[in-house]
This record gives structure tokens, sequence and C-alpha cells, in this order.
């Protein structure tokens, strides 16, 4: 069996389980924003009348579109989830301004590997980078299954591997090579199944890095993605978690050695290009050539895919010393507390503040343009943001381009959507 | 502009400010229909539909304060109402109602006199205003600036000056 | 002779030797400024067929109420200003990231003494920190002081408030101003200019000026001063282009008042303004432990470097009480910058404060809206009903001292507890 296959049947008190297997688990971690925590809770107070939440301590709630509601209607949607949280004896909320949701959750040290974690956001299978089998399900089976009773039912996937080796080129990093995947891929390339990112190129990357191939696994229909656990894993856990109890049970499920596949994919990282997702969805990923000379009103770097702190120091090494193209507005939105607090100590923000960005709260930034990020209908925005469908950021017709923290900071410098292979001095 | 204007007041106190009037969330809005549907609002969700069936707001001191935002007159223009009667006015409200050529009366002594439902008729040559069979006298507006609000408000003034310049 | 600051000014800018209060005159304003509200403006000047502007370099721009933009049609009337500004070549243009207009344009060194300054908000009086006649005006009548350059103004009757003594630990300039405002009533200046002398002046900050030019609006005052001084100069002049230009405005000593009120600074006590006027003020002390669910440190009235520096010395090491939010909006990129390098940034966002992005916040509902039943205590300079959200929500005022010590026990507190004993 592989690590999602093992999980699985862990948790379901079998064992072996095979793809196909219906199977009914125990859910260790229940994950919603300040958006879907809301639909949920109408769901179970609405049509559950009289049911109590199995197991409080499970639910985390992270205030991430709204970090200072805009309209009376989202303060009161956020009111009514704390007074839910309150009733129900749900402490792990994260309230406005504590980031994006699965930083948020990762640095608190919630995930382990092993566990098995749901949220009705799409990018919930992120955590599949923590060795966790993670994945979305919707408001009812969250509040039927997952809040009544702590369980949820799943079909066992089938698992496609991809294998990437090779060393990338200068100006191209992972989110560009996790871009090409869901290009190559297509939307619904690995619909229902589980999609594991190994090989060489995997491994050499830290946690935070891979994390942002499962965190796409969506994009291609993928029911969860996952990076076999190894050691950096187990690092990255264990600085999260300190000496706690949870730190001494860590328990690690890898692929057996005749793990089997749907099929194998094999890709050379070396022969890809910085990768741009182009209007109108996320599946429309191209080459950057394809997008090169395209001015831009607005670049950020933010959200679950780009407010990384890592993304933040890049921003900062491209404008040391630079200014942001007049015409351009650069928003940069850590994705955490602890990025953010990370950043200002580290004079990121000032370099960045001094070359012309504009810093906003720990939080989702623009997406779905909640508190920024709207667009009016001739504007054109690039982001790190992990979706451009038309509407989402203002005027169905405004133009939203996704791509790496690099090829966001080379741009903002120029004002027009550039090759970060012509920066000098990357 | 009509000289003589009457009808049913609605009578509203002191301090009446620009929040009230017209909440900062609908500034995105110049149209005085649209305006006008959230006027008051923040008193209550059936106000814009209830001033409507009045002419005349009377209010007591400083009505308008608070924000220079012109659509607090444009709002009130937007319920149909023909002019408002206060014991005083802000100064921005002054100039907004004046530029968006929505009469205004400072006249302090009526105030007392009316309630809800009430009849006035209000004379604006003559400075005087009718109620139950008294009348009550207000300053007129100066000169120069009562022709802005002959010719229909600011704008259309604008635009006949620039008019007239042309060659 | 015999003229106060605002008859001097208007007498100036209208080419008259000499006005009486009580006088109409057509004024020419140095600086027209407008905010988020320009796309109105622009709007205007269109509906009248105009074209051409009167002096592009008198006018000046700045998106700060909504920033930045969260629905399509505030990125459209964003767009609406910014092609304007482009399009007629004003230099004075800041965009949605640059913060508060008031602050922004005296930090970049566009308002002098003896300058007369108007524009869409009513908080234009806080120039009056650095000595220029600032008023609020509509944004049709912005339009047309763009093209005709000129408009109609009402020569006021001034007011003279002479400060003496000096504020207690933790009592500070917005102390000051919402006594007087509840002391005189929202309209207890209406029409009027207002100006500030006495000993205790001078040993005011520049930020603590503008506190007061700023609140003074609240009282109903066309316009205030304070008169510039040493610290105005010092202040002011490496900001300035030209250091010539730089040509204060003082009060003949024969000038006449209408009424002259004197305060003594050291009988003040930290007060808030309590729900839903500026007018309806109390001593904290009379509304100690009430509840808050959200405090908002920002504004044009106490959103300064030095307001934001208060409240980090308070709350340095210390943890917010988890039941409130604090929401803290630095005034301006400058003034960000500065909380930045002084750690001021990373004291607040410690404590468990959300600092946003530069601008008006808050205050004017760009976030931090308040379900039904909540209360928030701001720092800004109106609490009218449903500014921050519901119409049945609540809003107290206060200084940053207040506010500070408040959202450390989650209810409205009295900062002087945390000066008693210990070292200032």
């Amino acid at each position: 069996m592989n690590m999602v296959e093992k999980i699985l049947a862990r948790k379901s008190g079998q064992k072996s389980v095979a793809p196909g297997d219906v199977v009914v688990t125990d859910i260790d971690l229940m994950v919603m924003h300040d958006l879907s925590a809301n639909f949920v809770m109408k769901v179970f107070d609405n049509e559950m009348e009289g049911a109590s939440i199995a197991d409080p301590a499970k639910l985390v709630f992270a205030f991430d579109h709204n970090f200072a509601p805009a309209t009376r209607e989202a303060a009161e949607a956020l009111a009514a989830v704390r007074r839910f949280a309150a009733r129900h004896g749900i402490r792990n909320l994260f309230d406005s301004g504590c980031g994006s949701i699965h930083h948020v959750i990762m640095e608190a040290g919630l995930v382990t590997p092993g566990m098995i974690v749901i949220g009705c956001d799409s990018h919930t299978p992120i955590y599949g980078a923590l060795g966790a089998f993670a994945t979305g399900v919707g408001n009812n089976s969250m509040a039927a299954l997952g809040f009544a009773h702590g369980k949820g039912w799943f079909k066992v996937p089938e698992t496609i591997q991809i294998h990437f080796h090779g060393t990338p080129m200068k100006g191209v990093g992972p989110r560009d090579i996790s871009q090409f995947l869901v290009g190559h891929l297509g939307e619904d390339g690995a619909i229902y199944e589980a999609l594991e990112y190994a090989g060489p190129y995997i491994q050499s990357l830290d946690v935070n890095d891979r994390s942002l191939f499962p965190l796409q696994a969506i994009d291609v229909g993928g029911k969860c993605g996952f990076v076999n656990p190894d050691e950096k894993t187990v690092r990255y856990v264990r600085e999260l978690l300190g000496n706690s109890a949870a730190a001494a049970r860590l328990e690690l499920f890898q692929n057996d050695a005749d793990a089997r596949y749907a099929h194998i994919i094999d890709i050379d990282v070396s022969r890809i290009e910085p990768q741009v997702a182009c209007p109108p969805t996320v599946g429309n990923v191209k080459p950057i050539d394809a997008a090169v000379g395209t001015p831009i009103d607005v670049a950020e770097a933010g959200g679950s895919t780009g407010g990384r702190l890592s993304d933040i120091r890049t921003l900062a090494r491209c404008l040391t010393n630079r200014r942001v193209h007049p015409g351009v507005r650069l928003q940069v939105v850590a994705a955490s507390r602890g990025i953010y607090l990370a950043a200002l100590k580290e004079g990121l923000f000032e370099i960045l503040h001094t070359a012309g960005a504009n810093i906003f709260p720990p939080s989702a930034g623009s997406n779905q343009a909640f508190n920024m990020g709207a667009l009016a209908e001739d504007e054109v925005m690039i982001s790190t943001q992990a979706r451009n469908f038309p509407g989402r950021n203002g005027h169905p017709k405004a133009r939203h381009f996704l791509a790496s923290a690099l090829t966001v900071a080379a741009s903002a410098l120029t004002g027009r959507i550039t090759d970060p292979r012509t920066l000098e001095d990357l | 502009m009509q000289d003589r204007i009457q009808g049913r007041i609605y009578k509203f106190g002191d301090n009446v400010n620009s929040d009230i009037i017209i909440a900062g969330r609908y500034l995105i809005y110049i149209d005085p229909a649209q305006l006008a549907q959230h006027a008051f609002e923040m008193l209550g969700e059936a106000f814009p539909a209830r001033l409507r069936n009045f002419d005349i707001l009377v209010a007591g001191r400083n009505f308008g304060c608070g924000s220079a935002r012109e659509q607090a007159s444009t709002a009130i223009k937007g319920l149909g109402i023909k002019a408002v009667v206060a014991a005083s006015f802000a100064r921005t409200f002054y100039r907004n109602a004046i530029n968006d050529a929505l009469p205004i009366v400072e006249c302090p002594a009526l105030y007392d006199a009316v309630a809800e439902g009430d009849e006035i008729s209000i004379d604006l040559a003559k400075g005087v205003v009718s109620h139950a069979g008294q009348q009550y006298g207000f300053p007129g507006i100066p000169a120069s600036v009562a022709k802005i609000l002959e010719l229909g408000g600011l704008a259309n003034y604008l635009k006949s000056t620039l008019e007239a310049g042309k060659p | 002779m015999s003229q106060t600051i605002a008859e001097k000014i208007l007498a100036a800018k209208s080419g008259e030797a000499r006005v009486t209060p009580g006088q109409i005159v057509d004024a020419y304003p140095d600086l027209v400024m407008s905010h988020t509200a320009t796309w109105r403006s622009v709007s205007v000047m269109k509906k009248i067929g105009a074209n051409t502007l009167y002096d592009r370099d008198r006018l000046a721009i700045v998106l700060d109420h909504i920033s930045p933009a969260k629905t399509e049609k505030y990125a459209a009337d964003q767009q609406t200003s910014r092609n304007f500004a482009r399009e007629y070549g004003i230099e004075k243009f800041y965009d949605v990231d640059a913060g508060i207009a008031h602050l922004v344009l005296m930090e970049h060194g566009h308002v002098k003494p003896g300058d007369l300054i108007v524009g869409t908000d009513s908080h234009c009086t806080i120039y009056g920190a650095l000595g220029a006649l600032g008023s609020g005006i509509g944004y049709t009548e912005v339009a047309s002081v763009w093209v005709t350059g000129k408009l109609w103004m009402k020569v006021p009757t001034t007011i003279r408030l002479t400060l003496e003594g000096g504020f207690a630990p933790g009592v500070s300039a917005k102390d000051l101003m919402l006594h007087l405002i509840g002391r005189l009533g929202a309209d207890g200046c209406g029409y009027k200019s207002v100006e500030f002398y006495g000993p205790a002046l001078r040993a005011m900050s520049i930020s603590e000026r503008m506190t007061m030019a700023n609140l003074a609006m609240e009282m109903g005052a066309k316009c205030v001063f304070i008169p510039p001084d040493e610290k105005t100069l010092e202040w002011l002049l490496p900001r300035l282009k030209d250091a010539a230009s730089y040509k204060p405005v003082s009060a003949d000593r024969d000038a006449r008042y209408e009424q002259s009120i004197g305060i003594d600074l050291s009988s003040l006590t930290p007060m808030v303004a309590c729900p839903h006027q500026v007018e309806n003020t109390k001593p904290v002390t009379e509304v100690l432990g009430t509840r808050i669910d959200q405090a908002f440190l920002g504004s044009c009235a106490n959103g300064k470097y030095e307001d934001l520096a208060i409240a980090a010395a308070i709350l340095k090491g210390r943890r917010i009480d988890p039941r409130v939010r604090l929401i803290v909006t630095p005034g301006s990129k400058e003034i960000m910058l500065e909380a930045m390098r002084s750690g001021v940034l990373a004291t607040l966002m410690e404590s468990g404060a959300l600092v946003t992005n530069p601008g008006c916040g808050a205050c004017a509902g760009d976030g931090g809206m308040m379900a039904d039943g909540e209360v928030s205590l701001s720092t800004a300079n109106r609490n009218f009903i449903g500014r921050m959200g519901s119409n049945k929500s609540s809003i107290y005022l206060s200084s940053p001292a207040t506010l500070a010590a408040s959202v450390l026990q989650g209810v409205i507190a009295d900062p002087r507890e945390l000066y008693r004993g210990a070292s200032q």
C-alpha cells in the first residue's frame, strides 16, 4: 500500500485497503475558513436540529478571507461563527488577521503525519505535504458526518505518481513546476485520484515548497496529493510541535516498496520554463512567453500559494534598492502572523515598503476580493493566488494571471508580465 | 425654481448628522433615486419609504452636521423633499444644499410650533414660513449665493457661465 | 489692522485689503484636495462640459477612504480618478497605498502656513495645525474650484482658546478636544474660526496639534489655527520645496474675537465620546468596565506615528484581551515605515493587534465593520450611528492611551492606572 491507503486502512480499522474500496474512518481534523465555517454552521443549525458536535477539539476555524469585515453582512457572518464556536466549545478559532488558513493551521502544529484532515476549502489537500491524507468535502458531509460523528467516508482512490527529476533552470521554482503539471495533466487529468509527488526533485525541496504541489491537486480534479514522508517531514513537524506529547507520538505512514500506481508520469524539470496560468482558468497554464509584455496594474504575493516567508524573501531580494514600477500597485500579504513578524524582523518589509510595496495584514489577501483585490474592467493583476476565474476579483472582464513570487516580483519592477530569467542578478 | 413651497412636514431633532442622512457605504452613488432608497436608513429600514409621505423636513439645530458629503442633500432631494427648515444648518450641508438646488430655510422659531404631519407653507421670496395661521420670518440667502439656487444648482450655474464665456 | 488669522487669509486670497466677519468674498484656494470622492467631481466636470483646469498645480488627489478596492464599483471609480490625474497631469496624485489624504499632503509639504485649502473632506480643518485655513466642501463645489479657481466664502468670526498648565500623565490632546466638544457642543463653533494660544501650546508636538485641529471640526468649526512656531518650522521646513514659501500668518495684536475661553490642561482627565454623537462626552471613569468587541487605532485624528507609539509603549510585552479585536491602521506610508524601523509595528503585532495597510481604514467603514450588538472603541473622530457597520452597534471614541489600556482588559479602562508610579 502507499501512504494514503495505509492511513485509510488504519483509520477505518482494517489491515489493508485497495483502490475502489469504500471505507468509513475517524477524522482527526476538520478545517474551515470564515466562509465555509458559516455555510457548514448553517447546515448544522438549520438541518440537524438537536445534533451535537462529537469532538469540538477536532474542529478548526480560521478567518482568512476577511481580515477586517468590509460590510455589515460579513461582520454578521463572522459574529455568527464566533457564537457557534462558543456554544459548542470549539476552541481552535483563529480570528481575523491570523493569516491564510492552511499556513495558520500548519504553523499551529495542528497537523501531523498520518492524520486524516478534511476541509471545505478545496485546497485542503495541502497537508499531504506533511504526510497526512487531506481532502476537501462538501458542507453537508462536514456537518452531518464530520461535526456530528467525527467520521467520514471515502472511496479509496487510485494513485498516480509523478516522478520529478532534474534541476530546474535559473528563474524557475517549485510554483512553476507545479503549475506546469496542472497544464500538462489538464483540469480533468486526475479526477478522483490521489497524486503522489515524488522523485529526486521533490525530495530536494523543503516541506514549504513541497506543499505547493498537493495544494494544486484540486486543479487537476484530484482527491488529494501527497509527498511520501521522510526525514524532512519529521524535522518540519517536530519544529512546529516542540516538546509536546504529539511530537513524541509521531508516526510516519510511508509507501511500501511495492506500492502500485494507476500510472506513473515522468517529468524532467530542467526543461520547464517559468509558467503562468492565464485567464480564465487555473488550467490555462502556458510558458511565460505567452503572456510576456502584458501591462499590469496590480501585482500580489499572498495567499496560501504565495505569502510564505520564502516568497517575501524572494520579493525583497528582487526589490532591494529598486522601485516598483509607478503604474503598478504591489501588494504583499503574509500567510501567517509568524511569517509577518519574521518578515518584519528580517527587514524584508522595510525593503519592500521603501521600494513602493503595500504591506497587508496576514490573510488570504485578494482571494475572492473580500477585503482587497477587486479590479476594474480594464485592469490586470498578476499574483501568486490560487484561482483566477472571471468575476472572482471584481469585474468579470478583469484579467488575473497566476505565477510564482519571482515572476510577480519581476513584473512589478517593469510594469508588465516579465520573464524572471531576464532580470539581472536574480 | 418655485417661490412658494408647501406640504406636510416630518420633524427631526438636533444634530441630525451626515451618517444618519446617508451612510458611507452608499457614497458609491450620486443618483438621487438610488440614494433616496437608503436615506435615513440608519434610523430603521422603513424610514426611506416612510419619508416619501412627507414634503418638507423640519429639524432642530445643526442639521446635516458631520461629513462634507454632498449626497446628504442629494438623498433628501431624491426622496421628493422640497425643502428643509431647520433651527440651524451645519455649514457643509448648507453649501451642499444650495449647490444641489435644495431650498433650505433657517428658522429656529418654527421648530417648537410644529408637529409631524402639519402643513406649512414657505414663501422664499418674502422670507416667511406660514403655519396654523402664524407667520415666521427667516433671513434670505445672500444674493450672490442665491443665484446658484435659482439656476438649479452649482453644476447648472457653472455650465451657464462656461457657455456664456464661449466666444 | 485688527485682523484675525482667518480674516487675513481670506482677504489675501480674495484680493481684498481687509475683510469683516459676515462679508462674502470670492476666494482663490492655494490647494483644492479630493480623495476617494474624486470620481464624483470628475463626473461633474463632464456633465458641465468643462475640460480645462484653472491651475492643475493646485489640485491634490489622494485615494484614501477605500484602500484598496474591494468591489468592482470602487475599482472602477478609482480608475476614473487615476485616469483623470494622468490625463490632466496632476502631479499631486497619491494612490491607494499612500495613506490618509490630510496626513500625506502635510507630509509632502503641500500645506503651508497662510494657505487656503478646501477639499471633499470636513477634516480639512486639520491643516490649521500648520497654520493653514482648511475647510471642507462637497464634490460639485470641488469641481467648480477645479474649473474656476475660486469659491465664495463667508468671513467667520473667531473664538480664541487659551491653553494653560499641562496634561497629567495619561491625558492628551484627544482628551482636551473631547472635553471641549462636550462643553461647547457639536455646533459650539459652527461657522466660526478657532485660534489656539497659550503657554501649554508650545509644549505640544505637531502630532498633537494635528489631533486638535482635526477634532475641532466636531464642534462645527469652519477652520482652526494653531499659530506656527519653532516646532512647526522644524517639522515643515525640510518638507517644503521652497523654504521661502514658509510665511506664517499671525493675528494682529488688536484682532477682535467673538469669545475668549481659557482651559487649564492640568484639570483634564481622560474622556470618551459615547454613542452615537461626538458631543456625548463623559470622563472615562464614568464608563469603566464597558465591554468592547473591537478597537481601532488610526484615522487622521490619531493614526500618526506618535499615537501608535503611545499605544505600543503600553502594549509592549503584553497581549491584548482575547475578547477584543484590535485593528491598527497607520495613517500613511511614512508613518508605517517609521513604525517598522522603531519596532512599534512589531510590538503591536506581537500584542495580538492586526496591523493593516495605511489609509482611512475602519474610521469610515473601510474594514472593521461590526455586527448587531457589537461595541467598538476607536481613536477616530466620529461615532455616528452605523458608521462602522450595524445600526445596532456602538462606537466610543477615545485617545490612543485609553484605547491601549482598554484592549489589555477587554473593557474600557483608565490609562492613568498605567502611568501611576511608572516613569513615562
